[in-house]
């Protein structure tokens, strides 16, 4: 018997008992939307909190001195002494590679804030060049006022973006000036009027209340430096970041002093927890899922093969092999589960399609600070990956009572009631 | 001394013994059966319910192996015979008939016919033909596309003959194959088999406790508590 034929008589099996087929044929595709949707949630996730990371502080690339980046961690509000001195020749060198959008300077300070009535609040800031941040494509959360000018400002013009928790602790609103109060890399204090261009989130609860962000040239009027503490490298595509990174460190390679190219995966340990914890996530739900298929299709597999003993018997009988038999209910099974993946994929399709429509909100992820739009991403390897997962486990769950029914004896069979 | 040589029976059984546990007894189906059916030959095997016929008839079919004793098919001695080389056996050289028809449901009469071909790999076209020409040879010609469902007992019966004979088989075994049918019904298919048994040169054995089906086979092999109490044969019945 042709695999075909093996295919086809399997087929016609399935519409004996319509209303079962059909119960199996739901669990199935429900089986299969259910990790369409979960695969798309999770990907639009990764997806999601990608661009955040990217675009929210840390570009694709960061271009440091090795010795300093060495010495501190990867975060954001941990900063890094002034250490590059030719960050220009640096940042003439990278925007000449394929891929790169702008390379931004970034200055890092710690210091404290100082209202005009007195309030003072510790801060974390970083001196950025806004024109160039826009062309990587950097976010600005405004809450209240406008970005900051793309201009280098004057001195005596200085401007900043205060995040929400540290204008709340200040008490001071856009247009009001706050004096800011750093340490230079020689040790000793300098201060800076500033007036607050606006008030931004970061989207992360905790460090709102002590980010603020400054021109490049303001920061460095604060540090009194000319140099900056790193280099953020963007890209026109996140794919291309591994070639990006082979390109910057073979052009930075052969400097007296070293760089460190570092790209934003390795300065996001908090995507790799997360993305950790999602796929865990994934993985239990898709065993629980896999588990209740396996439950409801042995089920129908074994009533059906139950309630065909006699014409099993009958079929060997009249000369059809252990192996035949075996095939046919094996093939019965993959239908099933080839059928039920079709309509899981369609369900979940819709199911995709539906919840993208209707514009759904969720509440915001633990330590962020606005709610997130609740969209799914549809992701092929999902639609092909369940549909081969639920033929692979219906086959698994039919493997057992097919070897059994083929293993009937004949003649026990032939008299089954 | 012939120096011919002599053609081995079809079936040739030798102090045939089976038991079956039945709750805490073992009921012994046959007790010792010796016996011999030769080519081309019409063998009704009679006896009351319980005398071992459909036992006979499973080790002639190799569905079963006995307790004790020896069966030969064409010469074969089926205790030698490994599982592929019995279910090739009955697949090629055996038919099947049986009582409750047993035709697969899904599959129209035609498919059904065509069935045993299908396991064998014979190709498409010619089992079509062959299936179609069985149909028509017990006059179910019009009635191809019909599933079981939709024919009558004697056609359905008429179906699994068709079916038995496909393939042309060396020999059909029919248990009690007339047992559901009324007694007009029973004796068409009765003659269908002697007929297209002539036809096919095949050794049909029939089990039956029919009286009419017994009065009218050329050689009747009577069995009581699992033994051979009688073998007559009878040139002059009409079958």
């Amino acid at each position: 018997m042709s695999p075909l034929e093996i295919a086809r008589l399997a087929l016609r099996n399935l519409a004996r008992n319509r209303r079962r087929t059909a119960l199996s044929l739901a669990v199935v595709a429900a089986g299969t939307a259910a990790l369409v949707v979960t695969a798309g949630f999770v990907r639009f996730s990764f997806d999601g909190l990608r661009a955040a990371m990217i675009h929210g502080g840390l570009g694709h690339l960061e271009i440091a001195d090795a010795a300093a980046a060495a010495a501190r961690g990867a975060a954001l509000d941990r900063p890094a002494s002034p250490a590059l001195a030719d960050w220009r020749e640096v940042r003439r060198a990278l925007e000449a590679l394929p891929h790169v959008t702008a390379v931004g300077a970034n200055l890092h300070l710690m210091g404290l804030a100082q209202s005009a009535d007195g309030r003072s609040v510790s801060f974390v800031g970083v001196g950025a060049e806004p024109d160039r941040e826009r062309r990587m494509g950097f976010e600005v959360r405004l809450r209240e006022g406008s970005d900051l000018p793309a201009a280098a400002p004057a001195p005596g013009a200085d401007a900043a973006l205060l995040a929400r928790g540290l204008a709340e602790s200040l008490g001071v609103r856009a247009g009001e000036v706050v004096t800011l109060v750093a340490t230079t890399p020689e040790g000793t204090l300098n201060a800076l009027d500033v007036t607050v261009a606006g008030v931004v989130t970061t989207g992360v609860a905790e460090l709102d209340t002590r980010f603020l962000k400054l021109p490049l040239a303001s920061a460095q009027r604060l540090a009194q430096t000319d140099s900056v503490s790193n280099l953020l490298v963007g890209l026109d595509d996140t794919r291309a970041t591994g070639a990006a990174l082979a390109a910057a460190r073979a052009a930075l390679a052969g400097r007296a002093a070293p760089l460190a190219v570092t790209p934003w995966s390795e300065r996001a340990p908090f995507y790799g927890q997360v993305r950790d914890l999602y796929l865990g996530i994934f993985v239990f739900l898709g065993t629980i899922v896999v588990v209740l298929v396996v439950l409801a299709a042995s089920n129908t597999l074994v009533m059906s093969i139950m309630e065909r003993v006699r014409e099993i018997g009958t079929l060997r009988a009249i000369g059809t092999g252990r192996g035949q038999i075996a095939a046919l209910l094996v093939a019965e099974a993959a239908w099933l589960g080839a059928l039920g993946a079709l309509a899981g994929a369609a369900l979940g399709l819709g199911a995709v399609l539906g919840l993208n429509a209707a514009g759904l909100r969720m509440p915001p992820p633990p330590g962020a600070v606005d709610p997130i739009d609740l969209r799914l991403a549809l992701v092929p390897e999902a639609f092909a990956g369940g549909a081969l997962l639920m033929i692979l486990v219906l086959v698994l769950a039919a493997l057992l009572p097919a070897a059994r029914a083929a293993r009937l004896a004949i003649v026990d069979a032939l008299g089954h009631v | 001394m012939s120096g011919a040589v002599r053609e081995a029976p079809v079936f040739r059984v030798e102090g045939l013994t089976r038991s079956y546990r039945v709750g805490d007894a073992d009921v012994r189906a046959l007790a010792g059966v010796d016996l011999e059916i030769g080519s081309g030959e019409l063998v009704v095997v009679a006896g009351p319910s319980g005398s071992g016929k459909s036992t006979l008839l499973h080790l002639l079919g190799a569905l079963d192996a006995p307790d004790a004793g020896r069966v030969f098919v064409e010469g074969r001695d089926l205790a030698t015979l490994g599982e592929r080389q019995r279910t090739l056996l009955r697949r090629r050289r055996l038919g099947f008939v049986f009582q409750a028809f047993h035709l697969v449901p899904v599959l129209d009469a035609l498919e059904n016919v065509e069935y045993p071909l299908v396991i064998d790999g014979v190709p498409r076209a010619e089992r079509r033909a062959r299936a179609a020409a069985a149909l028509d040879s017990v006059g179910l010609g019009e009635r191809m596309s019909h599933r079981p469902d939709r024919l009558s007992g004697g056609e359905r019966q008429r179906v699994a003959i068709a079916r038995a004979l496909v393939h042309r088989p060396r020999a059909v075994l029919a248990d009690e194959p007339t047992g559901n049918l009324d007694s007009g019904n029973a004796l068409r298919v009765f003659e269908l088999l002697a007929a297209l048994g002539r036809e096919h040169g095949a050794t049909v054995v029939v089990s039956t406790h029919d009286p009419e089906l017994v009065a009218r086979a050329p050689r009747v092999v009577t069995l009581r508590d699992g033994r051979v109490a009688r073998d007559e044969r009878r040139p002059e019945a009409v079958s």
